[in-house]
């Protein structure tokens, strides 16, 4: 433990020990009472540079045979040991028994006011614990310790200014609110950052542009049911790839409708056509194609003539109309 | 559409979580803006009145203040508030500056010859010292004011050298009245 080792077992501990044991009690196996304290070994810091007010940790090992305990009744109470000297803190630490031995470890802090004008020898005064096991006692002696004191100040001063020139008060400091500051920012940014979230799922603001886009997503979806027409043609048995063909072929007419219908607020119909090129100009760039693509479905969902409409209308020709579509609700075509 | 009801209840949480701690930290913000400026306007030399429910840092500022005006009598109790408070470094503060008080005010007595009511001065900024040492082992200005006050008696001669004359039976009380001086001269 870094300390260095201040202590040995004292002898004097043992025959005080030795002395103070009372006869053996009969059907007590002999050599009980010969050694029922082992060792008292007391760890200290350095015993020098001490000034006033500082404090000083001892560390006493105790080691007695099984049977005995501690007596907690006979330790020393943290009090004034002295006028100069206080005992702070006593901690008994109990590490049990092994082969035999009962093993206990007290620390002790220590406070001195002593106020020296030259280095000075103080002592730490011994103290006496107790063990017992029934009606056995034995004391346990923790020896002395001596230790120098140095004097803080020069005896007569020979600095400037006043004789007794007091260390200065201390200024009463604001309150710190750097860290209920920063505290602040976080939750604002946990709100705003709610509210980014409920924005964008809502589709206010800002993020509303990003919901008024039906034509990005029939474009994708569009390129998906095309995708899916051509993958089906190579794997699929011939009957049921003209169903399937057509199916998703109907399925992205139906895509680009809806994209109409959710543009122009309302559902459009080949007939609305016009009414759509006013209300929405920047479409009137691929006004021929819109018009075919209403012949198309006008075919393939009044008329069930599926492949007239893609005659009129080819797949490849769909996904690049929904492209051009896409290109111009976002402004870029 | 699941994940989207979703999405938007979290949305919602997180604003009220967020508002809810804006408001907390922003009311405890302005609080503290607010005893800080009590804090400044004290240490200004401001004689602003406090409560014992005030924080223990405005407290302490209002002790400053009147310590170092000398009203002892009012700066006791805020000192003995402060020194069983839950802040062991404003305990220790606290402890140290009426200390610093009363020993400023036993070396004006001493001064001018008046031993009678320094010695009890002395005897308590000792005793005031000490608890903020045992508070705070290292406060090194605590230390030092103590060392001070506890050789007060051998630095006596020199006030004396320095013009007035002290009648030594009044020096002998001021011995017997300070139990903590360590025995002996050099």
């Amino acid at each position: 433990m870094g300390i260095p080792r201040r202590a040995r077992p004292q002898l004097s501990a043992l025959l005080l020990a030795l002395l103070a044991a009372p006869c053996v009690v009969p059907g007590v196996a002999p050599g009980v009472a010969q050694a029922q304290l082992r060792s008292v070994e007391l760890y200290a810091p350095r015993p020098f540079g001490y000034l006033i007010g500082d404090t000083i940790g001892h560390t006493v090992e105790i080691a007695l045979d099984a049977p005995f305990t501690l007596d907690p009744a006979s330790l020393p109470q943290p009090r004034s040991v002295d006028y100069w000297l206080d005992l702070r803190e006593v901690r008994l630490d109990d590490q049990g028994v092994s082969e035999g031995v009962h093993r206990y470890r007290l620390d002790l802090v220590y406070q001195s006011f002593y106020a020296a004008l030259e280095p000075k020898r103080l002592d730490i005064p011994a103290f006496t614990l107790s063990a017992r096991d029934g009606d056995h006692r034995v004391s346990v002696a923790v020896p002395a310790w001596s230790f120098l004191m140095s004097p803080l100040r020069e005896i007569v001063s020979t600095g400037q200014g006043a004789v007794m020139a007091l260390r200065p008060d201390i200024v009463p400091r604001p309150i710190p609110t750097r860290g209920t500051t920063l505290a602040l920012a976080a939750s604002a940014g946990v709100a705003l950052a709610g509210l980014l979230v409920i924005a964008w799922q809502m589709g206010w603001g800002p993020f509303g542009r990003r919901r008024a886009r039906p034509f990005a997503r029939a474009a994708r979806q569009v390129r998906a049911a095309i995708g899916a027409m051509r993958h089906g043609s190579v794997s699929s048995a011939p009957s049921s790839t003209s169903l399937h063909r057509h199916a998703g072929y109907k399925q992205a007419l139906q895509t680009l409708h809806r994209a109409f219908d959710a543009t122009a607020g309302r559902g459009v119909f080949a007939e609305d056509l016009a009414g759509f090129f006013a209300d929405h100009a920047s479409f009137s760039a691929a006004e021929t194609e819109i018009r075919h693509l209403f012949e198309a479905s006008r075919r393939a969902f009044f008329g069930g003539d599926v492949l007239g409409a893609e005659a009129v209308f080819p797949p490849a020709e769909l996904a690049a109309l929904a492209g051009r579509l896409r290109a111009i609700e976002r402004g870029s075509a | 559409m699941r994940t989207g009801r979703l999405t938007l209840i979290s949305g919602i949480l997180l604003l009220l979580l967020g508002l809810g701690a804006t408001g907390y930290f922003g009311g405890r913000l302005l609080l503290d803006k607010r005893d800080n400026g009590f804090i400044a306007a004290l240490v200004a030399g401001q004689d602003i009145a406090t409560s014992a429910d005030d924080p223990a840092p405005v407290i302490f500022a209002r002790l400053f203040f009147l310590a170092t005006r000398d009203r002892l009598e009012e700066a006791q109790p805020l000192a003995n508030q402060l020194a069983h408070g839950e802040d062991p470094r404003l305990a220790a503060m606290a402890l140290y500056t009426i200390g610093n008080a009363r020993l400023r005010l036993a070396i004006d007595h001493l001064g001018v010859n008046r031993i009678d009511p320094a010695t009890p001065l002395v005897r308590l900024a000792k005793q005031n010292y000490r608890q903020a040492l045992v508070i705070q082992p290292d406060f090194w200005d605590a230390k030092y004011n103590l060392d001070i006050a506890m050789r007060l008696v051998r630095d006596f001669p020199q006030v004396e050298l320095s013009g007035e004359e002290i009648p030594p039976e009044a020096a002998k009380r001021l011995w017997t009245d300070l139990p903590g001086l360590p025995r002996g001269l050099p």
